[in-house]
């Protein structure tokens, strides 16, 4: 058993501009006010916890008119510092990217962009594990992203289809915990979908209905501590009897826009594929297809 | 008619199981499918790709598939509209002609896919001024006229195979000689009539051998009953026909005692002179030298022939076409609305007619030698079914079906 190989510097943004301003997603509805100073708050309890759990936090400025900017996590994939901007399907969303592309370039990393009218939101739908990347698609990211982004990431990508509309991204259904276990919530994937990550995670934690709505699997992963939006006793016992200690932090202000601790979040020391140096993935294309 | 396009999917297909979930999108649509190309990653890193031919009932149905298929990124082949180039003079086809098959063809055009008017093989595809698009034989190609180039926007839908319990299901059989006749002619008159009922047209395609093992009575009673449409032959058999009306004899043989009679061997000659005489096959019936067979039976039932000639030919009879390239666009003219083509004991009209036939025409191959049924099927006629078996006894029993 060892940690994850990622997961110690991430990039997350104020929440200086956050409300809900627009509906594109089963949580949004802009009658629900939110409360800036608990969204402040909560935002900054957040950043305190991953630093405290050993993790470098950097940040990206807030900008008006772009409330969910504060989503990291959607501001595009990393992996060996090449960075992938995400392509929003939303119009609401799209004018975030010339930011996010803005302070990776500031920041050297190398900015790949996908095709053009491909879809894909990022980290949201796409958690590297075992040497791959699991990428959401059908809700906000297009299946035939995975051929471009996987060239782009230089690593397998496989697409999991997410039938569940109010799990819209694969970051809330699916959180690796290290490199044998993760937090799974199959009733979200379609049956090809739950093969994969079954051939994928020799160790699964599977999530019932109530803690996958929780946001349970929307958690951040620091070595060995597990910063989750909600911990349900089932689910706690079990990460401690794995050896996690597990900090719930609250984030129901960002909860009103349908994003959890995970989703405030960009990791951005990935590091997958050959130079990588990581433990081959348990199948290939050639011998899967034999 | 199915309708079929071609889609792509690329990436970790194998691993991730997308591969395995379109094919099974594809048949739970009640779709079909066709591996155009696969290529298998050799590592996990190494990416996948695999093209289909998807195939649905219709287009709707298709498009419905094509939607559904897109969001497990499987997604419609780059198209490209067809290229045409001016062809520079009458009777020659610009360098890198799109050389036609049989089958149902269509071609891409601003955006759209246009079906050919006139399925033929061998043949080059020309955009008419109003956007319609027809095959055009070599010669028939006018200087300026836009022929479509290489292979791009172009595509032909494979004919359906017929499945289940379906009277046409015996068509996939091969070729041989130890198939049960009667049952075969059965189900042929079955098509024939099923055909009729529809308002298809049968054409016929005579061989000498026809009159010689006579079956002329026969096919003489099928054009008088209206079964018959359109009849395709040489001067061969229409000479024994009218000979063996005029002289009880073909090529000179009688056909009631088959004792060949002195000065036998000239009775064709004398008959195709004294058509000739008379200036058409119309003209000796209107004169009342012929008074049954076949050629009169077309003539008093206004039934179009066409006769083909070739260079062996006496005479020849004077409706010949001596102009083998006129001989061909007479057939051509005749084919609208053909739905069965019966090819009787003949080897080069046979050819020639299934050259000029759309892949869709139902046609029946009956020959005493199994050669001239392959040789058919060689040739690109796919859709021929083989009957191997003496053509007077075919023909016979199918008018014993029939009238």
């Amino acid at each position: 058993m060892s940690e994850l190989p990622w997961g110690r510097r991430f990039l997350m943004c104020p929440p200086e501009h956050f409300g809900v301003l627009y509906e594109i997603n089963p949580w949004m509805h802009r009658e629900v006010a939110v409360d800036l100073d608990r969204a402040r708050h909560q935002w900054g309890e957040l950043v305190a916890t991953l630093v405290e759990a050993g993790a470098e936090v950097e940040l990206l400025d807030s900008q008006p008119e772009l409330p969910d900017l504060v989503f990291t996590a959607n501001a595009g994939t990393v992996n060996n510092g090449r960075y992938v901007p995400s392509r929003f399907r939303h119009p609401n969303r799209q004018p975030e990217v010339d930011h996010d592309i803005a302070w990776f370039t500031e920041h050297g990393f190398d900015v790949a962009p996908l095709p053009e009218g491909i879809g894909h939101e990022g980290a949201g739908d796409a958690l590297p594990f075992r040497g791959v990347f699991l990428s959401g698609y059908r809700s906000r990211s297009d299946a035939g992203a995975h051929g471009p982004l996987s060239a782009l990431l230089g690593a397998p990508v496989r697409p999991i289809e997410l039938v569940d509309e109010r799990l819209y991204h694969l970051d809330l259904t699916f959180c690796p915990l290290d490199d044998r276990r993760a937090l799974v919530a199959p009733h979200a994937w379609d049956s090809y979908g739950r093969k994969v990550v079954e051939a994928l995670v020799p160790e699964p934690f599977v999530l019932e209905d109530d803690e996958m709505l929780a946001f349970c699997a929307n958690s951040v992963v620091v070595g060995t501590t597990v910063v989750m939006p909600a911990c349900p006793p089932r689910v706690g016992r079990q990460l401690e009897r794995w050896g996690f200690d597990v900090v719930p932090v609250d984030v129901s202000e960002f909860l009103k826009a349908g994003g959890g601790c995970r989703c405030l979040t960009l990791a951005l020391d990935v590091s997958v594929g050959p130079q990588a140096g990581d433990a081959p993935p348990p199948s290939s294309e050639s011998e899967a297809a034999r | 008619m199915s309708v079929s396009e071609t889609v792509e999917v690329e990436g970790h297909i194998i691993d991730s199981l997308i591969l395995a979930k379109v094919l099974d999108v594809i048949v739970d649509a009640g779709a079909d499918y066709r591996m155009v190309d696969v290529h298998i990653g050799r590592t996990s890193g190494d990416p996948s790709r695999a093209r289909l031919e998807v195939t649905a009932a219709d287009d709707e149905a298709l498009a419905a598939l094509l939607a559904e298929l897109k969001v497990h990124g499987a997604n419609r082949a780059a198209e490209v509209d067809a290229l045409t180039e001016p062809a520079e003079v009458d009777g020659v086809l610009p360098v890198g002609f799109y050389a036609t098959t049989n089958l149902p063809t269509q071609v891409r055009m601003g955006g759209h896919w246009v079906d050919v008017d006139n399925p033929e093989m061998d043949c080059a595809l020309v955009v008419r001024p109003d956007g319609r698009v027809r095959t055009v034989p070599m010669h028939r190609v006018r200087a300026g006229d836009p022929v479509v180039v290489g292979q791009g926007g172009v595509r032909v839908q494979a004919l359906e195979r017929p499945r289940g319990a379906n009277p046409f299901e015996f068509m996939n059989s091969e070729v041989s000689s130890e198939k049960p006749k009667e049952q075969l002619v059965g189900r042929v008159a079955e098509r024939i009539k099923m055909t009729k009922g529809a308002g298809g047209k049968v054409l016929a395609v005579c061989g000498p051998a026809v009159i010689h093992t006579g079956a002329g009575p026969d096919v003489a009673d099928l054009v008088r009953a209206g079964i018959i449409d359109v009849l395709f032959a040489g001067n061969g058999f229409a000479t024994h026909d009218i000979e063996s009306n005029v002289l009880g004899t073909s090529l000179g043989v009688p056909l009631g005692d088959g004792l060949p009679p002195e000065g036998g061997h000239s009775n064709h000659l004398r008959v195709i002179n004294e058509v000739r005489r008379r200036g058409s096959i119309a003209g000796a019936v209107a004169d009342g030298y012929i008074t049954g067979g076949v050629m009169f039976e077309c003539v008093q039932h206004g039934v179009p022939f066409v006769l083909g000639g070739s260079v062996r030919d006496d005479g020849p009879l004077p409706d010949v076409y001596t102009d083998v390239v006129e001989a061909a666009d007479a057939m051509r003219a005749e084919l609208p609305g053909v739905a069965v083509a019966l090819m009787l004991a003949s080897t080069l009209h046979a050819i020639a007619t299934g050259n000029v036939l759309p892949a869709g025409v139902e046609t029946y191959c009956v020959d005493i030698n199994q050669a001239v049924v392959t040789k058919l099927a060689d040739r690109g006629s796919h859709q021929a079914l083989g009957i191997v078996t003496d053509v007077g006894l075919f023909v016979h029993t199918l008018a014993q079906h029939l009238l």
